[in-house]
């Protein structure tokens, strides 16, 4: 194993390769349309059509389609069960095993926040209205969260142990931090990451009770934002030990170097408008790679386009970066998809470092004033990058960074 | 590596204390049943609520002002397992220290009361003050901001094994020499919306007692509360071993798992198992995988004195591990059948030659998980 030590020189660490991919979401079925839709700075947000928005201020999500999600699912009578969250779980995983059909995992870490919400929803109307109950036995053995993991892992034959994290809107990157340090430390040497969620009518109307969605376009750090518009998909990521990755000749996609995670007991749902907590997650997340501030090329911003975050994280960036650094949120593409934002995102800044651009933050109109940063604003660029940053942050003060590197043998 | 629990805390329908309720336990008591009923729904449940008095000595705090039942159970075990370390967090300590929380159906009673609003009376009506309360990670940040916790905070969700699988994730985190201390914390509420969805999955029964290794698995009965350990390098009972656990597709896979856990944990002097049998179908898969790799071994379950509480249930059974190996006694194992093939007993009993202590948990959908204790005595 290739080793150096941490920061404190004390423990040993490994390095950390990502050795396949996988991912749904507005932006498209696989890393292929994904990478199209970056490229073309794709508008994927469209009216809500899964349940009624009518006494909603925002009426726009991004979704993935059912007629598609449906239509490739798996044939087998117990799948028809599934929460479409599983199957936007077999969906990314389905992808990732193709790339590297021998990575077999001892771990799986997954991030979500909502489960299978909607079952939830389901079963609680029908009982509220004495309606009927014959599906409950499937509601309610598919809504816990970690189901449509256990249903994607079960799919694939794959038996290890799985974590599912539900930190509120960090979890995906949460989910692939902790794989990160799972793989480092040399605990495991090989662990499958990610993040799920489907869109449901309960959270959608909940961010829409605290006034955070938006019933306009989704401008993350433009300065007449007016707030988020939700998002659904699921994202895999492969990490091995890079050395246990090139001694099976796996294909090294990307590296990744380094994790923060803070905790801003400032408010259950607002950040502290310091900026503290996002700054300490991506301090933590540098020192972790053992990095410069100078050296990042490009930060995935969490970006969700609400006065408060984008405020806090703009002037956390602000304060630890020199003003050059390209930001976007590729939210503004795509809707914040909570527990899959990270991982979706992380898929993001592997395809940016693969491809070599910038991803785009559609829908930005003016500068904010009080955050100076430089925004990959409406089209996306070619770039040299060799290092990116990739932010999420959510209720409950969670925040985490992750740090990504261009592999270099 | 070996971790030590410094700490210990929880919240039970039998009161509050680790020490008060193990002698409560000790002494053959189990909880009572209350109806819990529904105003949309003539069915009403049984369920172990915690006794408002266990709330009683919970101080204030503006975070907990509006925080449903979970984050203050969570605060009083969290709590209670600090100060039974003695450890105080301050600014100097404060970023050594991790939390891992562990839920199964969180916060369930605003959730409803939330989704509710929207069902009667539309989008419109949905209160901005209850959806917050309603995200997996709430009490986590309730409780991390009681005490100051700035670093690493994670919520992990699951059935009955997640509080195995925390401390599980908790032992990859301190596996970072940064980190002196992991609180791993697990909480439930009950409401009778969980026990309809109980009761319709075939799982729960209307009427206590709760019957371990029944030959007939009759059912649970659902509880609420918290349970807390403190993890730190050094302490009087040692985790000598957590185990990955699995998962099963079917049913049937259960017992072949559980052996497998047990198989993989076994030492010498294990002489206790505190199994998660709770009057539904694990127990015979429990008690099965138990008598054929560890028949010597003596079996205890606090489900049917303390009822299933998910999320929580199974950091009860490790601070159940604990006290019996600190203490060299177990209670008393209630409403178990008279004859079955596992080392048990049905009054207080003395343990004191079980040096080590496996705890199994086996999650009603789909989880199982496991760990070792050890008492440095």
């Amino acid at each position: 194993m290739s080793e150096s030590t941490d920061v404190n020189g004390k423990n040993p660490v490994g390095r950390v390769a990502v050795v396949a991919a996988g991912v749904i979401s507005p932006l498209g079925f696989g890393l292929a349309e994904t990478l199209d839709s970056l490229r073309a700075a794709r508008d994927c947000v469209t009216a809500v059509t899964r349940f009624s928005v009518a006494q909603c201020r925002c009426k726009t999500a991004g979704q993935v389609p059912d007629e598609r999600l449906l239509a490739e699912r798996r044939k087998e009578p117990r799948a028809q069960r599934f929460h479409r969250a599983a199957h936007m779980m077999i969906r990314a995983l389905t992808e990732a095993l193709r790339q590297d059909p021998k990575f077999k995992p001892e771990l799986i870490v997954i991030g979500t926040t909502s489960g299978g919400m909607s079952y939830g929803e389901d079963y609680f109307r029908s009982l509220h209205r004495h309606g009927d109950l014959r599906r409950s036995p499937t509601w309610i053995a598919n809504y816990p969260a970690q189901k449509p993991v256990v249903d994607a892992l079960d799919a694939f034959g794959i038996r290890a142990p799985c974590q599912v994290i539900a930190n509120a809107c960090a979890s995906g990157t949460n989910a692939i931090g902790h794989a990160f340090e799972c793989v480092r430390s040399g605990r495991y040497e090989r662990v499958l990451s990610g993040g799920y969620d489907a869109l449901s009518e309960l959270v959608f109307v909940g961010f829409d009770s605290l006034q955070a969605s938006t019933p306009e376009k989704c401008r993350p750090f433009d300065r007449d934002r007016t707030g988020m518009v939700l998002g659904e998909g699921a994202a895999i990521l492969a990490l091995e030990n890079l050395d246990a990755a090139r001694a099976r000749g796996a294909s090294i996609l990307a590296e990744i170097t380094g994790y923060g995670i803070s905790t801003d007991n400032f408010h259950l749902t607002q950040p502290n408008p310091s900026g503290s907590g996002p700054r300490q997650a991506m301090e933590q997340a540098l020192q972790s790679a053992q990095l410069p501030t100078k050296v990042v090329d490009y930060i995935n911003a969490h970006g969700t386009a609400t006065p408060f975050n984008d405020t806090a994280e703009g002037k956390a960036i602000g304060e630890l970066f020199d003003r050059g650094v390209p930001v976007s949120s590729t939210k503004s593409m795509m809707g914040h998809s909570l527990g899959a934002a990270g991982a979706v995102e992380a898929i993001v800044c592997l395809l940016a470092l693969q491809h070599q651009f910038l991803p785009p933050n559609i829908n930005f109109r003016a500068p904010d004033e009080d955050a100076d940063l430089s925004i990959v604003a409406n089209e996306s660029r070619p770039a040299s990058l060799r290092t990116v940053l990739s932010n999420s942050f959510g209720f409950g003060g969670t925040n985490a960074s992750l740090v990504m590197q261009k592999f270099e043998a | 590596m070996s971790l030590a629990i410094a700490g210990m805390g929880w919240i039970t329908p039998l009161g509050s204390g680790v020490d008060a309720v193990w002698e409560r336990l000790l002494q053959g008591d189990e909880a009572r049943a209350e109806k819990i009923a529904e105003k949309f729904d003539d069915q009403s449940y049984p369920g172990f609520r915690v006794p408002d008095s266990a709330l009683a000595s919970l101080a204030p705090h503006p975070r907990l002002r509006r925080a449903s039942l979970i984050s203050r159970f969570a605060a009083a075990a969290g709590l209670e397992a600090l100060e039974n370390a003695g450890v105080k967090l301050d600014p100097r300590n404060v970023e050594r220290i991790a939390l891992v929380f562990a839920i199964s159906n969180g916060g369930v009673i605003y959730t409803k009361r939330f989704y509710r609003d929207i069902v009667e009376s539309g989008a419109q009506s949905a209160s901005p003050l209850f959806f917050p309360e309603t995200v997996f990670n709430a009490p986590a940040s309730h409780l991390a901001a009681i005490l100051g916790i700035t670093g690493a905070t994670y919520t992990l969700v699951g059935d009955g094994a997640v509080g195995l699988l925390a401390i599980r994730m908790a032992e990859d985190l301190m596996a970072n020499d940064a980190l002196d201390y992991c609180l791993v914390v697990g909480a439930e509420e009950v409401d009778w919306l969980l026990c309809d969805a109980y009761h319709k999955w075939r799982l729960l029964r209307l009427e206590p007692p709760v019957e371990p290794f029944s030959e007939v698995a009759r059912g649970m009965i659902l509880s609420e509360g918290a349970g807390a350990i403190l993890l730190a390098r050094e302490g009087p009972i040692r985790i000598e071993s957590t185990h990955a656990g699995g998962y099963y597709h079917k049913r049937d896979e259960v017992e072949e798992i559980l052996k497998r856990i047990l198989s993989d944990l076994i030492e010498a002097e294990s002489g206790l198992v505190v199994a998660s049998a709770n009057g539904t179908f694990i127990d015979k898969a429990e008690c099965r995988a138990i008598s054929q790799v560890i028949p010597d071994a003596v079996v205890y379950t606090a489900k049917p004195a303390l009822g299933e509480s998910v999320g929580a249930g199974g950091l009860w059974q490790v601070i159940v591990g604990g006290q019996a190996l600190r203490h060299g006694e177990l209670p008393p194992l209630l409403h178990v059948p008279s004859k079955i093939p596992l080392r048990i007993s049905a009054s207080r009993a003395a343990a004191a030659t079980a040096r080590r202590a496996i705890v199994l948990s086996c999650g009603l959908n789909q989880q199982i998980a496991g760990l070792r204790l050890r008492a440095d005595r």
